[in-house]
């Protein structure tokens, strides 16, 4: 890697730290002042914004070949994806991974064990905590799939994927504090709570095993459903540019 | 004169060529404001309480504001001028009969007018919707103290922007990281477009007022919200044209040394 590259990487990647840094610190000062946010305390507070960047990171380090497909669909590209011997969804889905995410992920792990830890929950707690944390990946992943898919119908990505990062940003903050129907539509249509606040709440103990099971029963249905809509639409896929 | 207004109007022109992307520019912004208009109207839920100094009036109308300041100083096209001089593309300019500088301040005043337009007719929209509680400033000097400001903010910007677009004259591959780092990160964590700067501790709110940052969009809401007045207005608004001489002189300087190691890469 030339040196120039280098220096690009370490200040994609001193911004992305430099990012998460200050928007903690100004949660931490407004809650110094404030004392709660929507009923929750500071640590519960910071903990939400944790599970957030979570979430966050695991799926941009993950899905980072997302943002590459429509020049792929443009191109006609995709073409040769579609000829060789391997899965195409899982190829523009997981194809390329982002070593800048890669690299602030343990730090990130730290932290929420740092403030979890504060939080003092139980084992099952954890577990839930940990059992949703998938489910809200698996909600992610269903949002990626589905964004490819409506770049094969639309040939448009970068938009799609935008809207879905503003959407998911909104999880930064407890859902509660959000009025309806803002909030409903954040639960159920684009579901950030279900994505970020529920994994939070469940290891503060605020979340049934009904509302665990019902979560999780949510996201494989999302999984389902993404996959046979990426199978609808690589029916349209016309091949039109090669 | 008329050269400059034959730009603005392609320009403007230009921005409709890119619907959707101006499109959802603009829906991005109004995202930003619903995540920080449901924080505060979540923390002042109790409409008696006062916290930093703010009652739910004036951190509401902060927040509006935010909008409508944004749009006049933050939209620029001259983003883009990394992109220039990285590509080689700025030779064309230099041989053409214009000042490069004035031609994108040109554009850039035409990506501000469209903005604006836009953005009153979402802070309308908005405000139907969400019916905060706003302070209307009704004092005519501090309404031009304020104008004063926001133009104090833009030229603050566009001297912040050609400044970090300079950065490829140097190192072509970076001009993208320079203005993730300091146009997108800095900006938006010490500007105030994300929270007043004084909601931070006291030892650290002098540190970040010492920097051109939060004249962009903190201190005119400050001064509209009529909480800067007299001899402390009048020192604000010296020290704001100060960082814009200051950063315009060394914007040329910079700007000066790039022209006399640029290559025309790729040319």
């Amino acid at each position: 890697m030339v040196i120039s590259q280098k220096l690009a990487l370490s200040i994609f990647l001193v911004g992305k730290v430099l990012r998460f840094t200050f928007f903690f610190f100004f949660l931490f000062f407004l809650l110094a002042g404030t004392k709660t946010l929507a009923g929750y305390e500071v640590n519960q507070a910071l903990f939400f914004f944790l599970t957030f960047n979570v979430i966050d990171v695991i799926t941009q380090f993950i899905f980072r070949e997302v943002y590459r497909f429509r020049p792929m669909i443009v191109s006609g590209e995709f073409d040769y994806v579609l000829a060789k011997p391997l899965n195409p969804l899982f190829r523009v889905l997981m194809g390329g991974a982002d070593v800048i995410d890669l690299i602030t992920i343990p730090p990130l792990f730290f932290a929420v064990w740092f403030i979890g830890a504060k939080l003092s929950p139980d084992p099952l707690q954890i577990f839930y905590y940990l059992l949703l944390l998938i489910n809200g990946l698996l909600i992610a992943t269903a949002f990626h799939i589905i964004v490819l898919s409506m770049g094969i119908i639309t040939l448009e990505i970068d938009h799609t994927i935008i809207i879905y990062r503003d959407m998911t940003s909104l999880g930064r903050f407890p859902i509660d504090i959000y009025k309806q129907p803002l909030q409903g539509f954040l639960t159920y249509l684009i579901p950030v709570g279900l994505m970020i606040t529920l994994p939070a709440k469940a290891l503060m103990g605020l979340v049934s095993p009904v509302g665990v099971a019902s979560s999780f029963a949510f996201g494989l249905v999302a999984v389902f459903v993404a996959v046979r809509f990426w199978n609808f639409a690589l029916k349209k896929y016309s091949s039109a540019s090669s | 004169m008329n050269k400059y207004w034959q730009i603005f109007k392609i320009s403007f022109q230009q921005e409709f060529a890119y619907k959707v992307n101006f499109i959802m520019w603009r829906v991005r912004n109004v995202f930003q404001i619903f995540l920080i208009f449901f924080l505060w109207d979540s923390i002042f839920s109790d409409p008696g309480r006062v916290v930093f100094g703010y009652d739910r009036a004036k951190i509401l109308t902060y927040v509006f504001g935010v909008l409508i300041v944004r749009a006049l100083v933050l939209s620029a096209r001259a983003v883009d001028v990394s992109a220039d001089v990285a590509k080689g593309d700025l030779s064309n300019y230099l041989l053409k009969p214009i000042s490069y500088f004035k031609y994108w301040f040109t554009r850039d005043i035409s990506s501000k007018a469209l903005n604006i337009s836009f953005a009153i007719g979402e802070f309308t929209l908005l405000f139907l919707i969400l019916k905060p509680p706003f302070f209307f400033q009704l004092d005519p000097l501090i309404l031009i103290a304020f104008l004063a400001s926001i133009v104090i903010a833009i030229f603050i910007y566009f001297n912040l922007l050609f400044m970090v677009s300079a950065i490829p004259f140097w190192a072509p591959e970076l001009g993208w990281g320079g203005h993730f780092l300091v146009t997108i990160i800095m900006i938006e964590a010490f500007s105030g477009a994300l929270f007043p700067i004084n909601i931070l501790p006291a030892s650290i709110q002098p540190i970040v007022l010492a920097t051109p940052f939060p004249y962009l969009i903190y201190i005119p809401i400050q001064v509209y919200l009529g909480n800067v007045t007299g001899i402390a207005l009048f020192r604000t608004l010296f020290l704001g044209v100060s960082w814009c001489v200051a950063l315009w002189l060394a914007m040329n300087n910079i700007w000066q040394r790039g022209i006399r190691v640029y290559e025309s890469i790729g040319r």
